[in-house]
């Protein structure tokens, strides 16, 4: 990867670009942004803006709402199973990502764009169908449940629906294709070369991946947990179906707190917290990586 | 001669229907610097990489001091190895590369620290430990990788084109250091290239492959003065290469008819011409080549002459390039000495003789 943004470098500075040449780019091209950055000033920033200005005013002004969000045995609950999902999604997703992405990465194209073309197409179905899928599958009546007991590995159907493990069941798999793409993108940077040096080099297989291989997948796997991780703490769907009213989570505690409750304040706040947690992550990544495996160089 | 120290014995490998490596039989002594040299696709890096343990042949063996190695590991050979892109590790820092082997053998810190700094010292690229490879130019980071292929004392170490991507200078340059490591360490070298003047400045013993086979091994100067196929002549130095007639002969010895009527007498010849009548190539080497003035296919003593035009004269500082014609059309390129006595009154379009001694020229089947 280095070497590649070194070549780049080299080539940019051998051949010599043209002496007169502008080193920045010309304020041209900025112009083309602004009625991008203007449509997400006018319905995205001013609304959350708006959004979290009411929780410091509604009912009255204060912290009330926050107060209110964190002195609630309820409340913590809802944010414990929020990242608790969310962390196992995660991991589970890197886990079964990992190998997935790998091996894309070393079949030859051919094989590997129809698994591609499957994944993606995945990603384009419909949410509430692939939902209701898992559901199919999950319930006590459902495939998994019929066929454990039919081979006798178990007496009684296993709850798997109405409970966070579904929600978890369910969220990884709709969360995996956003850790296989970035990790296919930094294995496949990888020159083959630097493990055979490695192995050369005596390293054990176990001992290239953890020296070589993984420091080298490492900014591919934070975009992808990163991006998993945000995207779970405020997913609405498929807890809202596979975990039940029992198991809510934040992204459906915010709808109640708007929709039923028409509690702007409250729903306010919690969605503040989301947003400052999120943000937080993001600094952190940023912090570690760079750009570096979010697509940016 | 010594006992053999590393053999590759008949080794063959085939990529479904293409066979890169056909049959390669080679004997290298210990601290032998071994060149391999030929074209591309010839199978040198197919033989270095089966050799590394990246790769596996079809059929036969390689033995390191009478052990087969093939059911060994590349990460258990002790085989060190620089390969031709830059395969450095681009998250750790030069020291960091340079320790890796002895990081993964779990070697204690201070002897890492030591020995870390005791190579980039043979490399000379002290200074450059907190470097990362991206901060350095090509030559250094091949200079890196050299010293981290060394620098667990591997016996035996692997270049497959490791200068290739530097230019003309850096490559001299690190030439040198390759030459000076190996004369320091007594570490025993393969090396791959399709550089002639690569592998006769470094090397020991020079393989010449071909098509998936060795077609001959020798110190640069045997292959140039003795070559036995055609192809390793016109691999190694400048050759001329003209069609002729095998009329007699025996005991490796041929005459040779060129043209209609030009007769050489003696010429070594390799392989067996079968009846006379046989086509062959005479090769002549261009600087080995004299010129009369007086046009003549007569026989002078042990020389031979071969009648030709002056095509062109090319002054190239040291030597002056002769672009001649013989009487029936045939190119041949001559190099004279500059201050050469025939140079001097030599014009385009004059007629002159092409004189050689036959049995320093060589005839091909
Ligand atoms: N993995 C492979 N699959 C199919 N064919 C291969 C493979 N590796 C090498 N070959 C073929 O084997 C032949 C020998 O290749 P090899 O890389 O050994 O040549 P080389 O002598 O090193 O050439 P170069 O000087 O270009 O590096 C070539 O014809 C090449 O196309
Ligand atoms: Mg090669």
């Amino acid at each position: 990867m280095a070497g590649v943004t070194r070549q780049a470098a080299a080539i940019g500075g051998g051949t010599g670009l043209a002496p007169g040449r502008p080193r920045r780019l010309p304020a041209g091209p900025f112009a083309l942004v602004v009625p991008g950055l203007l449509l997400l000033v006018v319905f995205f920033a001013l609304p959350v803006l708006a959004l979290l200005l009411r929780s410091v005013t509604e009912p009255e002004p204060g912290f009330a709402n926050y107060a209110a969000l964190i002195g609630s045995g309820t409340y913590l609950k809802i944010f414990f199973n929020t990242f608790l999902v969310s962390a196992v999604v995660t991991l589970v997703s890197l886990a079964i990502g990992f190998p997935v992405a790998w091996t894309l990465a070393i079949l030859p194209q051919g094989v590997a764009a129809p698994i591609f073309g499957v994944l993606i197409l995945s990603m384009w179905t419909n949410l509430l169908t692939r939902t209701y899928a898992w559901m199919v599958l999950l319930q006590r009546t459902g495939v998994i449940n019929k066929s454990l007991i039919g081979l006798g590995l178990i007496d009684a159907p296993l709850p798997m629906v109405n409970n966070l493990t579904g929600v978890t069941i369910g969220m990884t798999y709709i969360m995996l294709p956003f850790v296989v793409l970035p990790l296919y993108g930094v294995i496949r940077r990888i020159d083959p070369a630097i493990l055979q040096a490695a192995a050369l080099c005596g390293a054990s297989r176990f001992q290239a991946l953890r020296l070589v291989l993984l420091p080298l997948v490492a900014p591919g796997m934070a975009a992808g947990a990163l991006m998993v991780f945000v995207m779970s703490l405020g997913y609405f769907v498929t807890p809202a179906l596979l975990g039940g009213t029992a198991n809510m989570m934040l992204a459906e505690l915010i709808a109640q707190f708007v929709q039923s409750l028409v509690n702007w304040g409250m729903g306010g706040a919690a969605a503040l917290v989301l947003l400052v947690v999120t943000l937080a992550l993001y600094a952190l990544q940023l912090r570690l990586f760079g750009t570096a495996g979010l697509g940016g160089r | 001669m010594t006992e053999p120290y590393l053999e590759i014995d008949g080794i063959r490998r085939e990529f479904g229907p293409v066979v890169a490596v056909e049959a390669v039989r080679l004997t290298i002594q210990r601290g032998e610097f071994m060149t391999f040299l030929g074209p591309s696709g010839s199978g040198k890096s197919t033989t270095l990489y089966i050799l590394a343990g990246l790769d596996v042949p079809t059929a036969g063996d390689i033995r390191l001091e009478g052990r087969s190695l093939l059911s060994t590991p590349p990460q258990h050979r002790q085989i060190g190895m620089v390969f031709q892109r830059y395969t450095l590790f681009p998250h750790l820092t030069v020291a960091e590369n340079v320790a890796f082997p002895l990081v993964v053998r779990r070697r204690p810190r201070a002897e890492i620290d030591a020995k870390v700094k005791a190579m980039l010292r043979l490399v000379r690229l002290e200074g450059f430990e907190d470097r990362k490879p991206a901060q350095m130019s090509g030559g250094q980071q091949q200079r890196v990788a050299l010293a981290r292929a060394l620098v667990y004392d591997p016996p035996v170490l692997l270049m497959d084109e490791p200068l290739s991507a530097l230019d003309k200078k850096l490559r001299e340059e690190i030439q040198f250091e390759i030459r000076r490591i190996h004369q320091e360490t007594g570490v025993t070298i393969l090396y791959v290239t399709h550089d002639q003047e690569e592998a006769l400045r470094l090397s020991d013993r020079i393989a010449v492959f071909s098509k998936g086979v060795i077609d001959q091994v020798g110190t640069g100067e045997e292959l140039y003065a003795h070559p036995t196929t055609r192809f390793v002549a016109g691999f190694i130095g400048d050759s001329d290469f003209l069609t002729a007639t095998v009329t007699a002969a025996e005991k490796g010895r041929a005459d040779l008819k060129l043209g209609d009527d030009v007769i050489v007498r003696g010429v070594p010849i390799h392989g067996d011409p079968g009846r006379p009548g046989a086509k062959a190539s005479l090769m002549l080497r261009p600087e080995r080549i004299d010129v009369a003035t007086a046009p003549s296919s007569a026989v002078d003593g042990d020389r031979a002459a071969l009648p030709a035009t002056v095509e062109d004269i090319t002054f190239l500082g040291a030597s002056i390039h002769l672009a001649a014609r013989t009487a029936w059309g045939e190119a041949v390129a001559v190099r004279l000495p500059y201050g050469h006595p025939a140079a001097a009154g030599l014009a385009r379009g004059q007629s002159i003789g092409l004189g050689f001694e036959p049995a320093a020229a060589h005839c091909f089947l």
